[in-house]
């Protein structure tokens, strides 16, 4: 149970900066999410608060201790990894027990506490085996176990389900979500998973290029971009961003025009429209916002995703699950204007109306 | 087909070793005659003779002290270094790792009279403790570099999981690191030991008597003298250098060959 704190925390290798003065406070119990692309620095913040990579500038502090020259196995935190990182030597009771072992905690007192963290995964039938002799899913709870244990001050996990197949990761998404709700540990998740980082996040921390785009909850987060790089990275597919001009109250680009009325944005010669796939939907009007022909179509059962090709843009449109139509027979498009984001197409920001 | 390919090559194999232990077991004129002989006639004479006449016992108590104190100084050495060659970054660690490997190259006989001079100094000379130390110093680096090989193929998670678990640096080398890289560290130990046993040069500089005259050097002691060259003494004592080697071979068979292939391929 911490608060962390993380202040101009900075990381470079030679020529390289993996981690660009970042700033961000971890509230207690809180369940925070690092969601980004490969290469975006989330795993390596996440391994600074861990203690298994040095700063190269900045303070992180856990609570009222500034941690930065306190060594990993004095911070208390206990870390999941994408890799699970069990001991093949040992049996699933040893590597749960591990840590207690290594902070001389009364041996009467390991076994009760080794068998609860594994019940706690359901996996008290499965002590007596090494991890090779584990399936992938089993595996992971073993990792897990051995991290609620000690009831750490937070735990650390790094991208744990991505080697899970996908029915498996959303039963353990569901399992992790208690387990951290039942023990109240603030916990930091790394994933490149939007739909890991939507369903399990209290927050969502959106990294790129080493630097935090934006901090919010996830319905924040998805309603409320604060630029082109979070409203193109959340959302699936995710957002549409046209880039076009505004006249007069209207927002016109090749096979696009939309009347904004009443206006939301002043008149500029350039311009970046963000609209959703879900705010679109096909129309039968003489005047439509969009007109194109369907690219591509997609039937996924419960929505048919739709590919509208316009003069010089791919437009992706979320219909009907019963939708059909020819390819490359025309289409018109209409979009919910009270849901249009309108982006500074060089800075990438927001521009709030 | 492929048994009698198998029969036939493990029958090719074992030839030697048969027609060794065939001398050994028969009189010492029947070696010698020209004709060949077609039931040869069993006889432990060579045998009494190495045990009674020869200090066999000693030779033998030699080579096992030798070959087990080299192999214990050996690991007691190149397990931390490996690991520290293995995982820690620091100046000049690949050229220490480079030197370390580089000390394999020399030929003996360069080293030939320092070393005789300083065991001669240390008053270690037809000493069994020389003996470990020579037979320790020439296998170190192979030693040190197959256990390196196998730390290296060792995911970094495990460790990174241990120091978060609370482990300090000797609790994760003891507890992790040995256990899990003990098919490496048997398979340096099994190759230091046919090394050491076989070793004759350093063997012959430093051994001058009974006190540590080993079996590879004692076999040397049967073609002198006024007796002539003894077939079937050398023979046997031979196959007492070799069988103890041979079955601990087969005992861990399945650790060696997956050491041997650790290094090379990344499971």
């Amino acid at each position: 149970m911490a608060q962390i704190t993380l202040k101009s925390v900075s990381k470079s290798w030679a020529a390289v900066t993996a981690v660009h003065n970042v700033d961000l406070r971890i509230e207690d119990e809180e369940f925070m999410v690092f969601l980004g692309p490969s290469g975006c620095g989330k795993t390596t913040t996440m391994r600074m608060i861990a203690g298994l990579t040095e700063l190269s500038s900045g303070e992180i502090w856990i609570d009222d201790e500034l941690v930065n020259d306190i060594d990993p196995r004095d911070r208390d935190v206990a870390m999941v990894f994408q890799s699970y990182a069990l001991y093949p030597n040992m049996t699933v009771y040893e590597n749960i027990r591990f840590p207690l072992r290594m902070r001389g905690v009364k041996r009467r007192q390991q076994a009760a506490l080794v068998q609860k963290a594994a019940d706690m995964v359901e996996l008290g039938d499965y002590l007596h085996r090494k991890p090779g002799a584990l399936s992938g899913g089993q595996r992971q709870r073993a990792a897990l176990a051995r991290a609620i244990v000690r009831h750490p001050r937070a735990f650390l996990m790094d991208e744990p389900l991505s080697n899970l197949d996908a029915k498996l990761r959303s039963s353990m998404r569901v399992q992790l979500k208690r387990v951290q709700k039942q023990l109240k540990i603030t916990t930091v998740y790394v994933t490149h998973d939007q739909v890991e980082a939507m369903t399990l996040a209290d927050r969502i921390v959106i990294m790129n290029h080493g630097e935090i785009q934006q901090i919010g909850t996830p319905d924040e987060i998805y309603n409320n971009p604060q630029n082109t790089f979070v409203a193109g990275f959340i959302g699936s597919p995710p957002m549409n961003l046209l880039s076009g001009r505004i006249e007069n109250g209207h927002f016109i680009a090749a096979g696009i025009h939309v009347d904004l009325t009443p206006a939301t944005a002043a008149d500029t010669s350039d311009i970046t429209l963000g609209i959703r796939p879900e705010d679109l939907g096909v129309v039968k009007t003489h005047s439509p916002h969009i007109t194109g022909q369907l690219y591509g179509i997609e039937p996924t059962g419960d929505v048919t995703f739709l590919s509208v090709k316009t003069d010089d843009s791919i437009i992706e449109v979320k219909a009907d699950r019963d939708f059909r139509q020819a390819l490359d027979s025309d289409i018109a498009i209409q979009l919910d204007t009270t849901r249009l984001y309108f982006f500074d197409p060089h800075t990438g920001l927001r521009i709030q109306s | 087909m492929r048994y009698i390919i198998l029969l036939t090559w493990a029958l090719f194999c074992l030839a030697p070793v048969l027609w060794f232990l065939s001398i050994g077991f028969r009189p010492r004129t029947e070696i010698i005659t020209p004709q060949p002989i077609y039931f040869p006639t069993f006889s432990l004479d060579a045998w009494q003779m190495i045990w009674h006449d020869w200090p066999m016992a000693s030779y033998l108590r030699n080579s096992v002290l030798a070959i087990i104190g080299s192999v214990v100084i050996d690991l007691v050495l190149a397990i931390p270094a490996a690991y520290s060659l293995a995982r820690y970054s620091y100046r000049g660690r690949d050229d220490i790792g480079f030197y370390i490997l580089s000390t394999r190259m020399m030929a003996p006989a360069i080293v030939a009279i320092p070393i005789f001079f300083l065991f001669r100094n240390l008053g270690l000379l037809d000493t069994v403790w020389a003996l470990m130390l020579v037979f320790a110093a020439v296998n170190l680096s192979l030693v040190t570099w197959i256990i390196r090989s196998y730390m290296l193929d060792l995911p970094h998670e495990i460790e990174d999981a241990a120091r978060t678990d609370g482990a300090s640096d000797l609790s994760i080398l003891v507890l992790i690191i040995i256990p899990v890289c003990a098919p490496g560290i048997i398979t340096a130990s099994v190759i230091a030991a046919i090394f050491a046993i076989n070793e004759f040069f350093f063997t012959l500089l430093i051994a001058s008597t009974q006190n540590s005259y080993t079996l590879s050097v004692a076999l040397a002691n049967f073609t002198g003298g006024s007796d002539g060259i003894i077939y079937n003494a050398i023979a046997l004592v031979a196959f007492l250098a070799f069988a103890p080697v041979f079955l601990l071979v087969l005992a861990i068979q399945h650790h060696l060959s997956r050491g041997l292939t650790m290094g090379a391929v990344k499971g």
